[in-house]
């Protein structure tokens, strides 16, 4: 039988609720980042008012003062709705958007009790296809939630939004195969241990510079996945009043969301781990870090000493990626359903692919040299 | 321990909700009941040391085949279905237990029993318990490995089945073009 | 308790007996299908217990191809259903007696 330790559990759990926690914190603060940044993009300022005791803050109160307004207004369910997927249906994106951080890469490894405790609380053999898997489920919130409110309109948004997800779900598999041929496997510590050396002597060893076409490609379907503009048909205000949520007030409409962001931040949390890095700096590497420490202060306090330089690196990089996301969103036009459905199948796919074989011929030339 | 009785409760739980999905009036909650017994089977490939088929199970099975489901069940708008239960013939009943034992036998200790007693590998007789000692971590290079080598033959067939699976069902679903009846 | 292989075959036998009971006293064809998935995932389990039983990866291979034709028979299936609702706007099979079968 395979042994699981105590420690090993404690800090399986503690890794868990951290992800958790980053990942119910993130809707909050990407809400008042997005307003903030749409009105400097429109040329006025946002939501800059609410803050605590007199002190402005930036009007970092508002999300703050968005969930209290939201928590506290009648919970309505209409009599004509399917009752219990109707309220079955917005746990679903939550779940799922909570559950995928698991397989968040947050450091290296330290050493407790003797034990080498992964900074990554599921740590299977095959990878990031865990996170595919539960991205996958995501949909089921959507399709449950249009089919559940008993209204054509709702029906036809749901069932459009869950088309254009598992659409975009191909092409994001086939464009990250190359990098399993490049890296050589699907464990995420592993990729981002070899993303730490030098490349032709100066160049960081990032997946970007070895798969550009692959991040496009994934770039775009993630887009596609969580229903960010300019992808966003599902939630268009405006054209099918309001696509799936119509049928949905107060605390259940923002749990949506809350799942979407939290979607949002694992994927880029992924981008960041597949294509530039991870929680590694780029030219100082953990292992460099952690030579220059150890005959200082000792292994063990090193390693907990970069567990907080890990994480802050890693949480830099996946704000940064999800600005230039809420800048996407506000300098595109929305796109048309065939025009997304065409681009899902008819450019990305063929592009993912031909990418596909390339990358295997090169690897394989190079390899067996 | 801890995976024998979590392994128990998913099994368990699994055949309680399948029992409970063949008895449902609405097929969408059918659906999703088998989508949670999908996701359950998926945990119990995980516990036996088949990583790479626990995710596989939930990307294609969770992720796919039950979404083309979903799509069919509620575009087809189907009406919640009384159960009418057919009268169950004298015969049914008698090939239904037939049924049961044969599959008792094949399925616990005696059959096994008589069953290796008649083959001559030695490793059936050995049976352990589940242990990769090292390679629990090299699941999916064993796995394609082996799918490369040996079952080459069949991984291709198996595209091309696919694919015309592919081309099959748009053919089938496509809606029949007027001028196609008028030349009929 | 047997080990864990063993148990689960013995699930598989259960989850195959519920999935063919489906089939045989449901009349709704999206409920024959969904009940038919049920058996190709026991038969799946049954595949892999025996791989982690014999301490080979060969079930485990197996079962992908299982994987795969289910998902083609899925989809083939429901496009016939698709195409059967638009003739009949039933998908009973008490409701499809061309043949007097």
């Amino acid at each position: 039988m395979i042994e699981i330790s105590f420690t090993q559990i404690i800090s399986t759990i503690l890794l868990m609720l951290l992800g958790i926690a980053v990942g119910a914190q993130v809707a909050p603060i990407m809400s008042w980042v997005e307003r903030r940044q749409c009105a400097i993009i429109q040329r006025r300022l946002g939501p800059n008012r609410v803050g605590f005791f007199q002190f402005r803050l930036l009007g970092l109160g508002q999300p703050i003062a968005d969930a209290i307004k939201l928590l506290f207004k009648e919970d309505f369910v209409p009599p004509y709705v399917h009752k219990a997927f109707y309220v079955l249906a917005p746990v679903v994106p939550v779940a799922t958007g909570l559950a995928v951080t698991v397989a968040i890469p947050w450091g290296s490894h330290v050493v407790v009790n003797n034990q080498i405790i992964n900074l990554q609380a599921v740590n299977l053999n095959s990878g990031f296809l865990l996170i595919f898997a539960l991205s996958s489920l995501a949909v089921y919130g959507v399709t449950l939630a249009g089919w559940s409110s008993n209204n054509k309109y709702s029906l036809l948004g749901g069932l459009r939004a869950s088309a254009q997800m598992v659409s975009y779900e191909v092409a994001m598999g086939l464009s990250i195969i190359p990098l399993v041929f490049i890296w050589g496997t699907l464990d995420l510590q592993t990729m981002i241990t070899k993303q730490s050396e030098i490349l032709w002597g100066f160049l960081p060893n990032w997946g970007f510079i070895h798969a550009p076409i692959s991040f496009f490609v994934f770039i775009v379907t993630i887009f596609a996945e969580t229903n960010r503009l300019p992808f966003d048909l599902a939630e268009s205000e405006g054209e099918l009043v309001a696509g799936f949520l119509t049928e949905y007030g107060a605390m259940r409409w923002s749990l949506f969301f809350l799942g979407e962001y939290s979607m949002m931040f694992v994927m880029c949390v992924l981008t960041v781990s597949l294509f530039f890095g991870g929680y590694e700096l780029p030219w100082l590497s953990q292992h460099y870090l952690l030579e220059i420490l150890n005959p200082q202060v000792g292994e063990v306090l090193a390693r907990w000493i970069l567990l907080p330089l890990g994480i802050i690196v890693l949480l830099t990089k996946v704000i940064l990626l999800m600005w230039i996301f809420v800048q996407v969103r506000f300098t595109i036009p929305r796109f048309r359903y065939d025009q997304l459905m065409k681009l899902g199948w008819i450019y990305l796919l063929p592009i993912a692919l031909i990418n596909l074989i390339i990358t295997a011929i090169v690897t394989a030339i190079v390899k067996f040299h | 321990m801890i995976t024998q009785i979590s392994f128990l409760i998913m099994g368990v739980m699994a055949v309680f909700l399948s029992a409970l999905m063949i008895t449902r009036k609405w097929p969408v909650t059918s659906a999703m009941l088998l989508i949670v017994v999908m996701m359950l089977i998926a945990g119990m490939y995980g516990l036996l040391g088949a990583h790479f088929s626990a995710v596989a199970q939930i990307i294609v099975y969770a992720g796919a085949i039950m979404v083309v489901f979903v799509f069919v069940i509620m575009l087809l708008n189907l009406p919640p279905e009384e159960l009418r239960y057919g009268r169950i013939t004298i015969g049914e009943l008698l090939l239904t237990a037939l049924g049961f034992i044969v599959a008792l036998f094949l399925g616990t200790k005696v059959g096994q029993g008589y069953l290796i007693s008649n083959l001559n590998s030695n490793s059936l007789i050995n049976a352990r318990p589940p242990y990769y000692p090292a390679s629990m971590n090299e699941n999916v290079k064993n796995v394609s490995a082996l799918m490369f080598t040996d079952y080459l033959w069949a991984f291709e067939l198996i595209s091309f089945l696919i694919l015309v699976a592919i081309v099959g069902a748009i053919v089938i679903a496509k809606k029949a073009k007027v001028s196609d009846a008028k030349s009929a | 308790m047997p080990s864990l292989p063993e148990l689960g075959i013995y699930f598989s036998l259960l989850l195959f007996i519920t999935g063919l009971f489906g089939v045989m006293f449901r009349k709704n064809l999206i409920f024959m299908m969904l009940s038919v998935e049920v058996m190709l995932n026991a038969a799946n389990l049954a595949f892999i217990s025996a791989s982690s039983m014999t301490n080979t990866i060969d079930g485990q291979v197996i079962m992908f191809f299982v994987m795969a034709v289910a998902a083609c028979e899925a989809g083939i299936g429901l496009a016939l259903i698709i195409s059967l609702y638009r003739a009949k706007s039933s998908v009973e099979i008490d409701d499809l007696r061309i043949l007097r079968g």
